[in-house]
């Protein structure tokens, strides 16, 4: 057995615990025995904490970063998984007493496709027996296990990204490229935020951007209002499919960036281009390792060979989430810093 | 003289009484009445918008009056607290509150707990279900007091004076 030691001298874990609570609003939606070990005996690590996977009759799991951990009875964190605590039926069910509020009715939407989002911003991933209505997935049942994703905020982050999307007040197309947990969603959500702010520095006032948030995951709109900080001029349609949302948010809203997640599919194409037609930038991110791999799939190798986005960013994990590798220029594909 | 207000203070305290009972028989018909009100609105709250039911609960007690509002309105605050309360647990708590300010038979307390035990654990088509079936059986339950209310409640308007004043005579 390994007793996992994380550092406990980094600035914010040095909090009072009020602090660390009120910070950490997703710990009211676990079930009651998770929330106490995480309240009593992890409550130095609450900052740290990535994600929280709950399957029934299996260890409980928990990542930090590129480690992942358990809870030994002696209620301390370990990899040695045979030991960690085991996930009962009854926290699985309890979870989802609480994520609902009592009302799965209410859910329906999210259930089917395997979400809900809490307050706070983050989102827990779930599974269970599918309920099919003409053979597709009308509900879930039996829930058999969860995956809370805790979102984190990084104020600041797209600081170092923001002159190479900008110029005299021009908007470049703009596509993040990483792997999945490199933070691409993080850094699109301070680009959206400084677009929509302004950048006093860069002499770049604010413009209104219309954020399709189809996950939930950018704004974290938690009953009619966003968890995080999006900025003062954004508008959200919030559970959207991308395409659709992004058309309705040029005809409705008249924004000067749309901004969305995880593009890749045919109809996206069509939007991005009804886009450029209106004279509306984009921002959005796709999951891939290498430009290489991103010329090899159908829908984006058009987008690419035709220069659609001037910007190509690529992050990875290496110096952190979040890490900007390189920026490209898209037109001529030509690395332009590091 | 003393006899006199005596005898008045037992006839009207007994006249009184008696009136009361006879008004608790028009209370429980109009709370039947509007408890398959507020389950209208609860039904639309889940039918149409998907609500989740602490705020559900709470809109339905804004729109109620007199006492029906305070089973929706208890167990809306119970969800709302987040002590891991479940639904049922919160409309049952609700239920024992309502009790206690109108003393509803055994039968029809039976069929608002025994709603609460489906309430909120499952799809919107079986939600929907569960208070079509809950609002029948107070419908039947509001027949039957109707029926109860016009059998007893002139009885005890009178009741309750001729009771006093058959006190007053045995005692005289």
């Amino acid at each position: 057995m390994t007793t996992i030691t994380i550092s406990k001298e980094n600035k914010v874990t040095k909090m009072i615990s009020s602090e660390v609570f009120e910070s950490n609003t997703w710990l009211q939606a676990l079930p009651n025995n998770i929330r106490h070990l995480m309240e009593h005996n992890l409550k130095f690590y609450l900052q740290n904490i990535e994600e929280i996977r709950m399957r029934i009759q299996r260890p409980l799991l928990i990542r930090m970063g590129l480690k992942e951990v358990t809870v030994d009875p002696d209620r301390k964190l370990t990899n040695d998984y045979g030991r960690g605590y085991l996930v009962r039926r009854e926290d699985i069910e309890q979870g989802m007493e609480i994520l609902s509020q009592s009302s799965l009715y209410a859910w329906e939407d999210e259930l089917k496709n395997g979400y809900l989002t809490i307050p706070g911003g983050h989102r827990v991933g779930i599974v269970g027996k599918g309920v099919l209505d003409k053979g597709r997935i009308k509900t879930l049942k039996e829930i058999s296990g969860l995956n809370y994703r805790i979102g984190r905020e990084v104020p600041g982050c797209a600081d170092k990204l923001l002159p190479s999307l900008i110029n005299e007040g021009h908007i470049y197309n703009t596509l993040i490229i990483s792997p999945p947990q490199c933070g691409k969603t993080t850094l699109l959500r301070d680009v959206v935020r400084q677009l929509s702010d302004g950048i006093p520095r860069l002499h770049f006032s604010g413009v209104n951007v219309g954020l399709v948030d189809e996950r939930s995951e950018i704004a974290g709109m938690y009953q009619g209002q966003p968890q995080f900080f999006i900025g003062l001029r954004t508008d959200v349609l919030d559970a959207c499919p991308k395409a659709q949302g992004m058309m309705m948010l040029i005809r409705s809203m008249s924004p000067r960036v749309v901004a969305t997640d995880e593009i890749g599919r045919e109809e996206d194409i069509e939007a991005l281009y009804q886009a450029l037609q209106a004279g509306v930038n984009v921002i959005t991110t796709v999951h891939g390792h290498s430009l290489k791999e991103l010329q090899e799939r159908p829908v984006l190798k058009e987008l690419l060979r035709w220069g659609y986005f001037e910007r190509l960013v690529f992050l990875s994990r290496r110096r952190g989430v979040g890490t900007i590798e390189a920026v490209w220029d898209g037109k001529t594909l030509e690395r332009m810093s590091s | 003289m003393v006899k006199f207000i005596g005898a008045l203070c037992i006839i009207s305290g007994c006249g009184y009484l008696g009136l009361n009972i006879a008004q608790m028989y028009k209370k429980r018909v109009e709370l039947l009445r509007m408890l398959q009100s507020g389950l209208n609105l609860l039904e639309t709250e889940i039918n149409y918008t998907s609500t989740p039911l602490p705020l559900a609960l709470k809109r339905v007690a804004d729109k109620l009056h007199s006492e029906s509002r305070i089973l929706f309105e208890h167990a809306g605050r119970l969800l709302s607290n987040k002590k891991g309360v479940t639904a049922g647990e919160a409309w049952r708590e609700g239920v024992k509150v309502l009790v206690k300010e109108i003393p509803l038979t055994n039968e029809e307390i039976n069929i608002l707990t025994l709603f609460g035990y489906g309430l909120g654990i499952s799809a919107k088509e079986d939600q929907l279900k569960n208070l079509a079936l809950v609002k029948e059986q107070l419908h039947m339950a509001e027949m039957r007091a109707v029926q109860r209310m016009e059998k007893h409640q002139r009885m005890w308007q009178y009741l309750g004076f001729c009771l006093g004043a058959v006190v007053v005579l045995i005692l005289i």
